[in-house]
């Protein structure tokens, strides 16, 4: 089936719109944070206030456009989230599991994405900002960027719950374990609230190298595993409002 | 499925916007909008010459930014009505629901912050105030996304007597556009995008504030349409 007759005509419809979305959220993110704004891989965390001057002036108007595209964009993130939440609806586990997952990652966008964008923007306005100031505002980006850590430790691991004390087989039992593994991430990246320098510092080969490879993949084997979820959901094609899930 | 209650949320709008309407007056910084270009020397003098009101102004929008949201769950107990087969579309406006004025209400924190320590140096007091104009302007993705996702989902109510009418789709997909210059605010300190300009403050705001006005007509019809059909089934 197009994408247009996906979107129009299909009985999944709003599960087409909502997985599109997904892929459309997290290429646009890759693009603005690695080609763009030049944001991932992060800065140094060593650089002195003079180093974070030329760091902004390096890529001044990727950083004003790429975080503006965000600010447009950005609210898309709920597309997957809810896609995921719909997920373990599917599951044979009280909605509890469903709502954490919900509220957790909506109020994860905030300090998870906002903050970067607002801070380096706040950063690229003003060039001639005092360096010590500049210094700062690149700190508060990456550190909350990286640094959120909660809302995805414990949604990762509501999410892995949810699939293993499933009984409807809504996702194989190692994509529960792979949450686990994204849950990990959240664990290792702590200590870079702590080190300027060195491996577990905030561009380091442990929380920054291997938590992307291991979120890049985790994010990529989900928006696969969510599309064969909506290719085998079989919602009829009988008259609605007949909620096939309510609540 | 109770609607015991909806009735005093909804009404709690007209006080939220007697509210808002008043911070926003208070504000000495809104009319008319701070400039990008004052100097760090004028802002800091703005927080001292107007402390009380910056103070009392974002009190009040701190404690009623998110007095939306109940207002909002409104609109998401309505899509309940709607002819879709999953709920896929009710969590997107959850989630952009949630997010959208907790935005807002990180912006208030920037600006109290600001006015916390007047004597602070003037360089901090203007980063602060970037920070909350950044924040306040700049932060409307949720609010695009909220705009889109309603848009959507009235877009597949596709029954003989959909929850709301078509055109408040088309009416939130023109709003959400009215939302995207001032996304852009940050690219230049004046103009009609700067964060005190024509596009991104006035249009924004009052597209924000026509939202908020029409979608409460439609949902006060919606609500009523919904109590005569559960007065019929009963």
């Amino acid at each position: 089936m197009s994408l247009g007759a996906s979107l129009r005509t299909d009985p999944k419809r709003e599960l087409w719109f909502a997985w599109y979305s997904t892929v459309a959220f997290y290429s646009l993110y890759s693009v603005v944070f690695f080609v763009l704004t030049r944001t991932q891989p992060p800065g140094r965390p060593w650089l002195t206030p003079e180093q974070t001057v030329a760091w902004f002036a390096d890529r001044h108007w990727g950083l004003l456009v790429g975080f503006a595209l965000i600010f447009v964009l950005g609210g898309f993130s709920a597309t997957s989230i809810s896609l995921i939440t719909y997920s373990i609806r599917r599951m044979s586990v009280s909605r509890a599991y469903a709502y954490s997952y919900l509220i957790l990652y909506a109020i994860a966008a905030i300090p998870g994405f906002l903050f970067i964008c607002v801070a380096m923007t706040v950063g690229a306005m003003r060039p001639e900002r005092d360096p010590a100031l500049l210094h700062w505002l690149y700190d508060f980006g990456f550190l909350s960027f990286s640094g959120t850590m909660g809302v995805f430790l414990v949604g990762s691991l509501i999410w892995m719950a949810a699939i293993l004390l499933d009984k409807n087989g809504v996702f194989p039992r190692w994509f529960g374990y792979l949450n686990l593994c994204n849950a990990l991430t959240e664990v290792v990246i702590a200590p870079s609230w702590i080190f300027q320098r060195g491996v577990l510092a905030w561009n380091g080969v442990i929380a920054w190298w291997i938590d992307v490879a291991v979120f890049g993949m985790y994010t990529v084997v989900f928006i696969y595993l969510l599309r064969s979820l909506i290719q085998r959901d079989d919602l009829g094609t009988g008259p609605v409002p007949a909620p096939v899930i309510t609540g | 499925m109770s609607r015991s209650g909806e009735r005093v949320i909804f009404w709690t709008l007209p006080a939220v916007a007697v509210i808002w309407i008043a911070a926003f007056l208070l504000f000495p910084g809104f009319v008319p909008p701070m400039s990008p270009k004052a100097s760090a020397a004028e802002v800091a003098a703005f927080y001292r010459d107007h402390l009380s009101r910056v103070r009392y102004s974002m009190i009040l929008f701190n404690w009623f930014c998110v007095a939306l949201i109940p207002i909002l769950m409104l609109l998401v107990e309505r899509m309940r009505g709607m002819a879709h087969r999953t709920p896929v579309l009710r969590y997107c406006v959850i989630g952009a629901a949630g997010a959208a004025p907790i935005a807002f209400l990180t912006s208030t924190v920037f600006w109290l912050i600001a006015a916390f320590r007047p004597d602070r140096s003037p360089a901090l007091t203007q980063m602060c105030n970037d920070l909350a104009w950044i924040t306040f302007t700049c932060g409307v993705p949720f609010l695009i996304g909220l705009c889109v996702f309603v848009a959507v989902a009235i877009a597949y109510d596709d029954q003989e007597q959909p929850v709301f009418p078509r055109w408040v789709g088309r009416f939130n997909l023109v709003i959400a556009l009215a939302l995207v210059p001032a996304c852009f605010a940050g690219l230049t300190l004046d103009g009609p995008f700067a964060w005190n300009g024509f596009v991104s403050f006035w249009v924004k705001n009052l597209a924000i504030a026509l939202w908020i006005v029409v979608m409460a007509v439609v949902l006060r019809q919606a609500m009523d349409r919904d109590r005569v059909v559960a007065g019929a089934a009963a």
